[in-house]
């Protein structure tokens, strides 16, 4: 999780990551933040991310996305 | 749809499908929503035989969902039988094989209403292209353009089913089983005819629940409907006159006429699309049915970018999900990613990144709107404008703050918003000018003979619209401002006057009927303007 959050905090370090909780819905992190964000978790988690996992669920709290990341290296 | 027929939809066809819908019984009631969608399909559409086309899309999407659902529970099946003997390289080779068909079927149901699309809707397109190009190199062609009718909505209703295959693909839905409940989905007849463009998730579950409808519903619907009319008679109709007398005729006109015929018809659009859509949330509305919002104050947008993400919102929604979300994952763009990451830096990958993922959304968005370059043209300009907002945000960044001024500095904020205006304008005079060169002449134009003094000279009302008219429009959009203020700060207020006492209630209704009937502009110039965007 503190890897997760070194991350989060590297595309914005405007953002209180930790209580957010609407990041996607409330537009704080764009597209193109996402997009970033996607390449650098795949690189740091060794995980793929598919078009599937495009959902705001996946992205609106740092605990989704780490939901997000452990379920997927368990799929690995 | 023309005014005339909107009035009579919401006088006489709504008030008929409330009626019989609270008359049926609850567990029958989508099956009356179906009905009306399907009498009032019939009833706009100009010829009988292009409901096929939206029967067909019908027909075909239902099937791939079924068809993605059986493979889904195939594939679950050979998991569960292998489960205890193979182990997990057994249970990856089924996912990889199921995942390669399920994704030929997808792409068998989107190619389908694809072809189906671009055939009625470029075909001409291409064939006026190719007797250009043929002509240019002196070689004569014996291609010729031929009459076609597009079906009402296509362009609206083949968006909504590529996104339900695809979500059924992706599992983030199940597939429909009754084909009558997916028709229901794809032709509800308030949105079929300009969205919003709604998911599955958005609406379906509603559709078919038959809820009755709560008091604050109907109150809100109506609210919204006199609302969205008001938008449309007393503003957006009067400006029409304007804007064709000007772009019909744009040859005869130069300098501030121009600008000012650019800048209504951004009015004029958003006006009328924004006060159509408000009638058809409304109508969901009276049957207790939540549609998506279309539009948020786009004239409050600091940026192109935030103005796509307040204008037109379903497109830009289904755009990123199924266009821009999906390349940025995909294979060309991650082997770019870790290409640039390693030798050209962040910003540079990010840049690249976003373009590449952007490029395809704002062709297709060019193209969505019709066959016409100068929409290619609206398309591409977005695309340059929103990722060189991206290139220079560091840039920009570093300058605010070298200069100690605030990104919340309502100076700064105003001239963003300034700023957004001009591109908006300027992007609205090519999407409504009649072709590409048409729209650079007028743009070029504008610099030429540019008198300040025609504003209040009087060259203005030679233009299709009296004082009166003008006053109405300028009364009209201060309404709407004030009215977008409290809504950007205080959410909905259809919702809100709903609830609140009965006096202000009616007092509102009846404020919004007497204004409509005191200022909306009636006679025989108004009464034949079709919807915009109901033609793409």
């Amino acid at each position: 999780m503190e890897k997760l959050m070194n991350i989060l905090n590297e595309i914005d370090d405007s953002i209180d990551f930790a209580s957010e909780e609407r990041l996607i819905d409330d537009q704080l992190l764009d597209s193109f933040g996402v997009i970033t964000l996607v390449a650098e978790l795949e690189e740091a988690f060794d995980i793929t991310i598919e078009a599937s996992e495009m959902v705001p669920e996946n992205f609106n709290s740092a605990a989704a996305m780490w939901k997000m990341v452990t379920r997927l290296q368990q799929e690995n | 749809m023309t005014t005339f027929q909107l009035i009579l939809y919401i006088l006489i066809f709504l008030p008929l499908c409330l009626l019989f819908y609270r008359l049926t019984p609850q567990k029958h009631r989508w099956k009356a929503l179906l009905g009306f969608s399907i009498i009032f399909y019939l009833m706009l559409c100009r010829e009988l035989s292009l409901i096929l086309y939206l029967a067909g899309a019908v027909l075909i999407t239902h099937y791939i969902g079924i068809w993605l659902a059986w493979l889904q529970s195939e594939e679950q099946r050979e998991i569960r039988e292998s489960a205890d003997s193979a182990g997990k390289s057994r249970e990856k080779e089924i996912r990889s094989r199921y995942r390669t068909r399920a994704r030929g079927v997808l792409a068998f149901g989107v190619l389908l209403l694809l072809s189906i699309l671009a055939g009625l809707k470029y075909y001409n397109f291409l064939i006026r292209t190719l007797s250009e190009i043929l002509n240019g190199a002196g070689l004569s062609s014996s291609l010729s353009e031929i009459r076609i009718l597009l079906p009402l909505g296509i362009s609206f209703y083949t968006l909504q089913a590529i996104g339900y295959m695809a979500d059924v693909y992706w599992g983030r839905i199940k597939a429909e089983p009754s084909l009558a409940k997916t028709a229901l989905f794809l032709m509800f007849f308030p949105q079929i005819i300009e969205g919003p463009i709604c998911r599955h998730s958005d609406t379906a579950e509603m559709l078919y629940a038959g809820k009755t409808p709560e008091r604050t519903d109907f109150t809100a619907g109506y609210i919204r409907i006199f609302w969205g009319l008001f938008k449309k008679l007393v503003i957006a109709d009067r400006l029409a006159l304007l804007v064709s007398q000007v772009f019909d005729d744009y040859r005869d006109y130069s300098g501030v006429v121009v600008a000012v015929s650019a800048v209504a018809y951004t009015i004029q659009l958003y006006m009328e699309f924004s006060g159509f859509i408000d009638i058809v949330i409304g109508s969901g509305r009276l049957f207790g049915i939540r549609l998506p919002e279309n539009f948020r104050q786009p004239f409050c947008s600091q940026s192109a970018a935030e103005f796509w993400r307040r204008w037109h919102i379903t497109l830009g929604v289904w755009f990123k999900s199924y266009i821009f979300y999906p390349v940025s994952v995909s294979g060309t763009v991650k082997r770019w990613n870790q290409y640039g990451r390693k030798h050209a830096g962040k910003y540079l990958t990010r840049l690249v990144t976003s373009a590449l993922a952007l490029f395809p959304v704002w062709l297709c968005n060019g193209l969505w709107h019709g066959d016409r370059w100068s929409y290619i043209f609206y398309g591409m300009y977005y695309f340059t404008l929103i990722i060189l907002g991206t290139a220079i945000e560091p840039v920009r960044d570093r300058v605010l703050s070298a200069c100690h001024i605030s990104a919340d500095s309502i100076w700064l904020r105003s001239f963003r918003i300034l700023k957004t205006w001009l591109i908006i304008f300027t992007g609205e005079l090519f999407f409504r000018a009649d072709g590409l060169k048409a729209g650079i002449h007028m743009f070029r134009s504008i610099f030429r003979d540019f008198d300040i003094g025609n504003l209040w000279d009087g060259t203005l009302l030679n233009l299709g619209m009296s004082p009166a008219d003008f006053a109405a429009v300028i009364a009209g959009c201060i309404i709407v401002a004030a009215v977008g203020h409290i809504r950007e700060h205080s959410g909905s207020i259809s919702t809100r006057i709903a609830g609140s006492s009965l006096p202000l209630r009616w007092g509102v209704c009846y404020a919004l009927l007497f204004a409509l009937l005191l200022f909306a502009a009636y006679g025989d110039g108004y009464q034949a303007i079709d919807l915009i965007y109901a033609g793409f």
